[in-house]
């Protein structure tokens, strides 16, 4: 099958599936993840091998848009709206569950670089099954106002701790350095480099960005630099990640209309992410699985525990009510997209242990996906966001 | 050909703490909803009220943050009017506040009525409010007083 043909199955099935998934009321991303793996090399194996080589491609495309999108959290007026507590807890949430999943993922004899990757996909939580159970439940209230805040931001975190993780762990795995000094010196000047071109590009990017007249032109040059960015950064062997979300930052920071290169994206972007997330299931090995097991269950675990803890010294810097100390770190439990896309990264970036970690993401995705929900809504009745009615 | 000498200068404004209620009986007998400016009480522009403002209302808070996130992979499609709950007090409870665009895209009276039009097109509105030099309100332009302008100077009317 031709590249052009698994593209466009994928794309007509991602629109049924997606309409499936609203439907039963399931997340869109685990819809296309399961298409993913249906219409895998495993099962069905409609999308041939030309196009699963495609997937490098298409998740630095889609990555690096997701990365740019994140980055516009970063400015000043947003710190403001959210406020402490969210700030607090999201963080100390995210810290958390890393440090818990890379405690955990040592102890199962791991190697480091491994279990740094680990714990920074941990952090990650996925916002749309938590939307999905305020919206069906109509819930409301101060304890689900601060908890859509910790998961819009808590991805930005999510991803500043996997770029430096990933910078770390490559200069591990790699043997590029000996000692620890060494180590820490080459990922620090990379996550500087990175930091450094981004915030230039995006400087010049805006002192060009008045000469655009309308909305095609809009659309060609923000894409276009934003894979410029990407380009660039893959080229000087810098984090593609940083380097897009540090664009996007000083993009919202000194441009006064920046919103026009947010809302402009809208228009392109939902293909490409379902590319990315049908191909991703697709990666699935099914044979990896049976490996998977007591790793899987580990990083579950570990993770709930992290983002439990975190939220409980969270909530209690931020001087938050019982309720959030008690309750908020069970419904950070779905898990799904950024977390998804930061395991293809490692997949590609380490191919034996990489595969390993992909795998697990995938299925302990799954998991989360159907049972995260459930904790969510207890989350909600015990705080009494959902009224009886 | 200066935005000051073709826009208009009686805008209908409203505050932050104008209620859902008084906003839609402001309007009610209109064609149309409008492009609304909000301001504050020294008359700079804080944000605008248009149609799609009504849809925030049925959405959870911070879904604007969560909007952000393209992996939240939140539907972009506004809420389905017909299957919403909404109660008898929420006209009082929700003020302008809740609702109004933050996306401010305005113009300075100053400038030029190309830069308006360009203005428009970039960011598909059909009227931007008009602003002097310290921020504040000083009028709106809408396309069709670009294009009445224009009409008046080929001799059309």
């Amino acid at each position: 099958m031709n590249v052009i043909l698994g593209i466009s199955l994928i794309l007509l099935f991602g629109v049924f599936s997606g309409k499936v998934a609203e439907k039963i009321k399931t997340p869109a991303i685990t819809a296309y993840l399961v298409l993913g793996i249906l219409i895998g090399p495993y099962f069905a194996g409609f999308v041939s091998l030309s196009v699963i080589k495609f997937s490098g491609i298409i998740s630095n495309f889609a990555l690096s848009l997701i990365a740019f999108s994140i980055g516009q959290n970063f400015s000043l007026q947003i710190f403001k709206q959210i406020g402490k507590q969210v700030l607090w807890i999201s963080v100390l949430a995210a810290f958390g569950a890393w440090l818990f999943v890379v405690i955990g993922m040592l102890m199962l004899g791991l190697p480091l670089y491994v279990a740094l990757i680990f714990g920074a996909i941990a952090t990650a939580t996925a916002p749309a099954a938590l939307i999905m159970v305020i919206r069906q439940y109509k819930a409301r209230g101060k304890f689900t106002d601060i908890l859509m805040g910790v998961v819009a931001i808590d991805d930005a975190w999510g991803l500043i701790m996997f770029s430096v993780c990933l910078a770390f762990a490559q200069k591990i795995h790699f043997n590029q350095a000996t000692s620890m000094l060494q180590v820490i010196f080459g990922s620090m000047l990379e996550i500087g480099l990175s930091l450094f071109m981004g915030a230039i590009i995006g400087w010049i990017f805006c002192t060009f960005a008045y000469h655009i007249r309308n909305q095609r032109d809009l659309l060609i040059y923000t894409v276009g630099t934003i894979f410029f960015t990407a380009g660039l950064a893959l080229h000087f062997h810098l984090s593609v990640l940083l380097a897009c979300m540090i664009l996007s930052t000083v993009i919202v920071n000194i441009h006064e209309e920046s919103f026009r290169f947010f809302d402009v994206l809208q228009t392109i972007d939902w293909p490409i992410y379902l590319i990315f997330f049908v191909l991703a299931g697709a990666n699935l090995e099914i044979e990896i699985l049976k490996h998977v097991g007591f790793i899987g269950v580990v990083y579950f675990v570990a993770r709930v525990l992290g983002k439990c803890i975190g939220t409980y010294f969270g909530a209690i810097f931020s001087q938050s009510g019982r309720d959030v100390r008690h309750y908020m770190g069970i419904a950070q439990m779905p898990q799904a997209g950024v977390a998804l896309g930061m395991a293809l990264i490692a997949k590609s970036v380490f191919p034996e242990l990489g595969s390993l970690v992909f795998t697990a993401i995938a299925a302990t995705t799954i998991i989360y996906e159907i049972i995260g929900p459930f904790f969510v809504k207890i989350s909600l009745y015990k705080t009494n966001q959902i009224q009886a009615r | 050909m200066q935005v000051k000498n073709n826009m208009q200068t009686k805008v209908i404004s409203v505050k932050r703490g104008t209620t859902l209620a008084q906003l839609l009986d402001l309007f009610s007998s209109f064609h149309s909803f409008p492009v609304v400016p909000v301001v504050d009480d020294d008359n700079t522009l804080l944000g605008i009220v248009h149609i799609q403002s009504f849809f925030e209302i049925f959405k959870p808070y911070h879904h604007d943050l969560l909007m952000r996130n393209p992996l939240s992979m939140i539907s972009r499609e506004p809420a389905n009017i017909f299957d919403v709950d909404i109660e008898e007090g929420m006209g009082l409870l929700v003020i302008v506040a809740d609702i109004m665009d933050t996306k401010i895209v305005k113009i300075e009276q100053e400038e030029d009525l190309k830069k308006a039009y360009d203005l428009m097109q970039l960011h598909k509105r059909e009227a931007i409010p008009v602003v002097d030099k310290d921020k504040k309100l000083v009028g709106i332009i809408g396309i069709f007083d670009i294009v009445m302008k224009i009409f008046k100077e080929k001799g059309l009317v």
